[in-house]
């Protein structure tokens, strides 16, 4: 069906109902990447945010009143493509815009959707600086990489680690800014940074490197990085051939069954996820949910960070009672204490990166185990 | 300090090694057909879900090895087969986009009919062991990939020099319109160096998803670029130069990411293309170049 059939049917449906409340039609534009480099977060993302929206509508719509239909532009993960689709979408009258898990191709939205006055929310972008680089419509839905990196220094100090080392990669804003945020809380807690090593995306071979941290004398108590796959697992093959038996803390890009399957070279191994499903909480059971709607566990918690967004923006039309471009850049950075699945999310008093939950999990013998949830300090959170 | 240096020799071999392989499965087809196959990585990622399923329905690990090895020389002919031969007739250009369409569409195919996040291939821990030889390391993975290296170029020079088919390639390398004089089927040296080619890129393959653990729809893209800068500072089209090309870029990437002050780390990859640049002004053709009666 075209998008006009669609719409057209939508509000032949609601004329026969005959519409107990006013209900109108809006579109919410996603330019996000389907396929290409971006795909692995942007299309499990896309799962869980059409299954919100489908329930949303099926209650009466955003707000109660407003029934959304879905534009869904790929961009090939491409940002030229992100910045051609972003114009169209607005040039449509969208009246939100999603972008892309990164920093780049959100940034380069947002610039289009900020003049047009259009809340936009990037799917799981971390980087702290996304929101004020665009401005006032521009918002995170994700965990930020300086709360993830604080909440990591603050689990180092407690086990008692004095001294880290830190591997990162100018590659992208994440393997750089995330261990630089913890070596900043680290150190500010009292602890030291016994070296920094850096490496390229995509590697593969991590040999030289290792070598370099066997011969550290003393050795690090702990060694921390935001490497994820296909690094990650390289890495600490390579680490624990040299016979570096430091534990290793890493971020929620390691949150992936291939680090579970990396068998007992995994043991011990600490890292940030936006949340944990364990049974009976409301994130075990929207993996349930979501399991007997599609016939496939989610892979990936982006799936439910992705759900959480339609539910965030429904608390926000609530409040705003609009979805005017103004009122509801309001209503969404004076949300407090919004609950969604992997915990509550408050924009009210940030830039517009939420404060919200943040787990750890521990990996024994091919299982993880969440060891904390906790929403940072803000206090301890660096700035971006 | 020794140790040290000896460690980081033995894992510049390793990693040259991996290279090599790379570089030759591009270079067995560029030799003969002049086509630089930049779907080479898309065979590697076929062979690195075949060892996905094998693992998962908990096949023996050499026949699972074997399984994925073959499955790439499959997908290598059957590329050939659907795709390059009806642009044989087409010009190098031409079939530089066919190869880059190939590899276009396969990606596309792997991210949306499997799964476009990566799927975990867990080997069994003693593949993540290490083996003591002295005062050095050495991960069974990096060993495997030396030990399989030294043995694939001796199989692969064997075949070479002491089969017809093998002559018959390096014939075809040399001067293909003679070959065919002679009366040997164009079609069957083509389809053999491609399944060559697809095998070499399974082997490489098994050896590349070892040592990260997962494989993903662009899994492919980087070990391409590395064995498509190798063979060109091997000497495009040429079988020894592949393999020194592929070790003379091993080496320089594990020594500046070894030796390089902390500083200038960010720049390693800068440090080794001018490594490959000062190559290909000192030596146009190459390290080795090919021996080809190819005239432009």
């Amino acid at each position: 069906m075209t998008r006009l059939g669609r719409l057209l049917s939508y509000s032949a449906a609601i004329a026969l109902i005959g519409g107990t409340a006013f209900a109108e039609d809006v579109i919410i534009g996603l330019a996000t990447g389907q396929t290409g480099g971006l795909a692995p977060f942007d299309q499990p993302s896309l799962a869980g945010f059409k299954m919100a929206i489908d329930e949303i509508n099926a209650k009466g719509g955003l707000g109660g009143k407003y029934m959304v239909t879905l534009d869904i532009k790929d961009t090939r993960s491409d940002t030229g493509a992100t910045v051609q689709a972003a114009q169209e979408l607005v040039a449509e009258g969208v009246k939100v815009l999603i972008t892309p898990c990164d920093a780049d191709p959100s940034i380069a939205a947002g610039q289009i959707s900020q003049s047009a006055q259009i809340p936009t929310l990037t799917f799981c972008g971390t980087t702290p600086t996304i929101t004020d680089a665009v401005g006032d419509y521009m918002f995170g839905t994700y965990p930020a990489d300086n709360g993830q990196a604080a909440l990591l220094a603050e689990h180092a100090i407690s086990k008692g680690y004095k001294s880290a080392y830190i591997l990162k990669s100018p590659d992208s804003a994440y393997t750089l800014r995330l261990p630089e945020y913890f070596a900043e809380v680290f150190t500010a807690k009292g602890g030291t940074i016994a070296g920094e090593g850096t490496y390229g995306l995509g590697q593969q071979d991590f040999a030289a490197e290792v070598t370099k941290i066997a011969a550290l004398d003393p050795q690090p108590d702990v060694i921390m990085t935001a490497a994820y796959e296909p690094d990650f697992p390289a890495f600490l093959k390579a680490l624990r051939g040299a016979g570096v038996m430091a534990p290793v803390l890493g971020s929620d890009g390691i949150d992936s069954p291939t680090t579970t399957g990396l068998g007992e070279i995994a043991n011990g191994i600490v890292h940030t996820t936006a949340g944990f499903p364990a049974d009976g909480t409301p994130l075990g059971d929207f993996y349930k949910r979501f399991t007997e709607a599609t016939g496939a566990a989610p892979e990936t918690v982006y799936v439910a960070t992705g759900y959480e967004i339609p539910y965030i923006l429904d608390a926000a039309v609530t409040a705003a009672g609009t979805m005017d471009g103004p009122a509801l850049r309001d209503a969404l950075a004076n949300l407090e204490g919004v609950q969604v699945l992997t915990g509550k999310v408050t924009y009210k008093g940030t830039n517009r990166m939420p404060s919200r939950d943040i787990t750890l999990v521990e990996i024994q013998n091919g299982a993880r185990t969440p060891i904390l949830t906790a929403t940072p300090d803000p206090a301890s959170v660096p700035a971006p | 300090m020794m140790d040290i240096i000896l460690q980081q020799v033995l894992n510049a071999i390793s990693l040259g090694g991996i290279y090599a392989l790379l570089a030759l499965g591009l270079a067995v087809v560029f030799s003969i057909v002049g086509l630089i196959n930049f779907a080479h990585g898309e065979l590697m990622t076929v062979a690195g879900y075949v060892l996905f399923l094998g693992v998962l329905f908990a096949l023996p690990l050499p026949f699972a090895v074997l399984l994925a090895i073959g499955a790439a020389a499959l997908a290598a002919v059957l590329t050939e087969r659907l795709a390059f031969r009806p642009m044989r007739k087409a010009d190098a250009t031409s079939l530089l986009l066919t190869s880059f369409a190939v590899s276009a569409i396969l990606r596309v195919l792997f991210q949306n009919g499997i799964s476009a996040r990566p799927k975990p291939v867990p080997l069994p821990s003693a593949l993540s062991g290490t083996v003591n030889l002295g005062p050095v390391h050495l991960g069974a993975v990096p060993l495997a990939s030396i030990v399989v290296t030294v043995l694939s170029l001796v199989t692969l020079n064997l075949f070479l020099k002491r089969t017809t088919m093998g002559q018959a390639m390096r014939a075809a390398a040399e001067d293909f319109q003679v070959l065919r004089l002679m009366g040997i089927k164009a079609n069957r040296v083509i389809a053999v160096a491609f399944g060559l080619s697809g095998a070499l890129a399974g082997i490489s393959a098994v050896l590349w998803v070892a040592q990260r653990g997962s494989v993903d729809p662009l899994m492919g893209f980087i070990p391409v670029l590395k064995a498509f800068v190798a063979a060109v500072i091997g000497g495009l089209g040429s079988l020894p130069g592949a393999v020194a090309g592929g070790f003379v870029l091993g080496i320089s990437e594990v020594l500046f990411q070894a030796f390089l002050p902390e500083a200038a780390l960010p720049f390693r990859d800068a440090f080794v293309l001018s490594v490959v640049i000062a190559i290909l002004i000192w030596r146009p053709e190459g390290l080795i170049p090919a021996k080809t009666a190819r005239r432009s």
